[in-house]
């Protein structure tokens, strides 16, 4: 049974057809990556299953259980915890207090909270900043916390909205080396990425989103040879030239 | 500061203020300070939602006359002890902050603030209006024998010094209770990003009400103390607007969303309002209130934070 799965999920603003009858499926301990052009509808796909939008068709399940149209705090307590691409942190608060809003999704009892979240700050590298106002850590250390809140809710999906966004070289190997940690202690990852270098030596599996349709999921090696992916990134220029060779 | 030393620091602040009544015997000191826990204990009690989950109440006069009209008509229809009636009328403010609420949360922000200042505004014309419960001419309370069971003194001001005190001491538990239990941490996550709070699994909507209905009992339970200490109330003198706003100032002046910041708005405000009641009298009627205009000013202008802030300011640059 799959961890997560989505079925024929469609969405539309308006006229604009943002997700168009998406499915997809995340297995219990895989890294899968969700990748496409901007605009073609990942972020939006993000909300529906997290309950930010009112999805316009098709169903959500996870474990099994039908969680379409739950509010995103019920979806959170089930189990699916999500980051924002643009971080929503608490930068009046200092680092460790973010962090045991997360883990108080657990528990009542803030000393138990404060153990969890001194505990998820460790694992993320992120115990010396502890008593820093959330607002004046840099971006990279921002995207850690993003990722620390949620991890600190104890979901057992955890979906990363771009977390690496903006980060130079070394920050973005630390990222990926905190993804790969985090579903090494037994969660499954589910990845919105732009930059694809991060997101195919990572994934079990890569979905593709093409203006809101899923036109490729597969392994990272075989999407990256796949022609209709070639053609949504690049254009179909590229794509005829390197037909013509 | 260390923790022993914070311990003696409050040690000493609490003797002072037993021993205070002792040394000042004169009315007026002792109405000072009374007025000063009063309203450190209403700006307490707004600092819960408004400082603490950031929905800003521009209507927290309802629940202080709440307070003050159940407190003094279930004495005078009832004959019921003004304590029961304080615990009635706390109770029956958190029920009203229920209903208020499920409207009002609905709207954001400064929205939000002009429908609190809506209901206000209402529950005035209401009571002005409701003959039972004495409409314009307001009521007088019953003069009783003197008694903490009647919560009546006449000879002297000292026995409603302590229970003000008491009060400030109630809200000053029931805060720090707060800020460090989940409710403190959902409150300031709901203030600091509603979606990331949501995303977080907490419920925003019931949580708001809570913080609602907590800062409903305390303002009212300030209500029914006014009522018993002033004796007479009057839907002018227990649900005004500028009731609302100086509570809402006190609280912001010291520092929203903090444990001490209320107490210190208002050793700063009640006196600035006591004084010019009496240095200037009648012709000086509003001065208080000019004085009150430009703190807001230049609070919102220089100090977002309030005095606390300001404090933590300077010693952050005296570390750094």
């Amino acid at each position: 049974m799959a961890l997560l799965e989505v079925r024929q999920l469609t969405k539309n603003f308006g006229g604009l057809m943002a997700n168009d009858r998406v499915d997809l499926r995340v297995n219990e301990g895989e890294i899968v990556g969700l990748i496409g052009p901007n605009g073609a509808g990942k972020t939006t796909l993000f909300n529906c299953i997290s309950g930010f939008y009112p999805s316009s068709g098709g169903q959500v399940f996870f474990k099994g259980e039908d969680i379409t149209g739950l509010p995103s705090n019920e979806i959170c307590l089930k189990g699916i915890a999500r980051t924002f691409q643009i971080v929503r942190i608490f930068k009046d608060m200092a680092v460790l207090d973010n962090v045991m809003v997360g883990a108080f999704n657990r528990t009542g009892s803030a000393s138990v909270a404060r153990k969890k979240a001194m505990e998820v700050l460790d694992f993320c590298g992120l115990l010396p900043k502890k008593g820093m106002l959330a607002g004046g850590l840099t971006i990279a250390n921002k995207k850690r916390l993003e990722v620390a809140k949620a991890f600190a809710t104890g979901p057992s999906l955890l979906m990363l909205d771009e977390a690496m966004a903006g980060l130079n070289q070394t920050e973005t190997a630390e990222a990926v080396e905190l993804v790969k940690k985090i579903r090494n202690s037994g969660i499954t990852v589910l990845l919105v990425e732009h930059v694809m270098e991060v997101v195919m030596p990572i994934s079990n599996r890569v979905v593709v989103l093409d203006y809101g349709r899923k036109i490729a999921e597969d392994t990272p090696e075989k999407v990256i040879n796949n022609e209709e992916v070639i053609k949504a990134y690049l254009g179909d220029k590229y794509h005829a030239s390197r037909r013509a060779h | 500061m260390g923790f022993h030393n914070k311990y003696i620091w409050l040690g000493l602040g609490a003797a002072i203020f037993l021993i205070y009544p002792l040394i000042f015997t004169l009315p007026f000191p002792r109405h000072l300070m009374i007025m000063i826990f009063l309203y450190a204990t209403l700006g307490l009690g707004w600092n819960m939602i408004g400082g603490y989950a950031g929905q800003i109440s521009l209507g927290h006069a309802v629940f202080f006359g709440v307070g003050a009209y159940t407190s003094t008509l279930m004495l005078m229809k009832l004959g019921v002890s003004p304590w029961a009636g304080m615990l009635v009328g706390g109770l029956l403010s958190a029920g009203i902050s229920f209903i208020i609420g499920y409207p009002c949360f609905k709207l954001a922000g400064h929205y939000f603030a002009i429908a609190t200042i809506a209901i206000g505004e209402i529950a005035q014309v209401w009571m002005l209006n409701w003959d039972w419960a004495g409409a314009a001419v307001g009521l007088t309370l019953p003069i009783l024998p003197e008694s903490l069971i009647n919560l009546e003194f006449h000879s002297t001001k000292a026995p409603y010094y302590y229970i003000a005190f008491g009060l400030l001491i109630l809200g000053l538990l029931a805060t720090y209770g707060i800020d460090r239990s989940k409710l403190g941490y959902y409150f300031r996550a709901i203030k600091g990003d509603l979606e990331a709070a949501r995303s977080l699994g907490i419920h925003v909507t019931k949580y708001k009400f809570y913080a609602l209905a907590l800062s409903a009992f305390f303002t009212s339970i300030c209500g029914s103390f006014y009522a018993q200490y002033i004796l007479f109330i009057d839907p002018d003198s227990v649900f005004p607007l500028m009731l609302s706003i100086v509570v809402c100032l006190v609280a912001t002046l010291g520092g929203v969303g903090t444990v001490w910041g209320p107490v210190i708005g208002a050793f700063i405000l009640i006196p600035i309002s006591e004084f010019t009641r009496i240095y200037l009298g009648g012709g000086g009627k509003g001065t208080d209130l000019i004085i009150y205009g430009l703190l807001i000013i230049v609070i919102s202008v220089y100090q977002p934070f309030g005095v606390i802030g300001l404090a933590k300011r300077f010693r952050k640059k005296e570390s750094g």
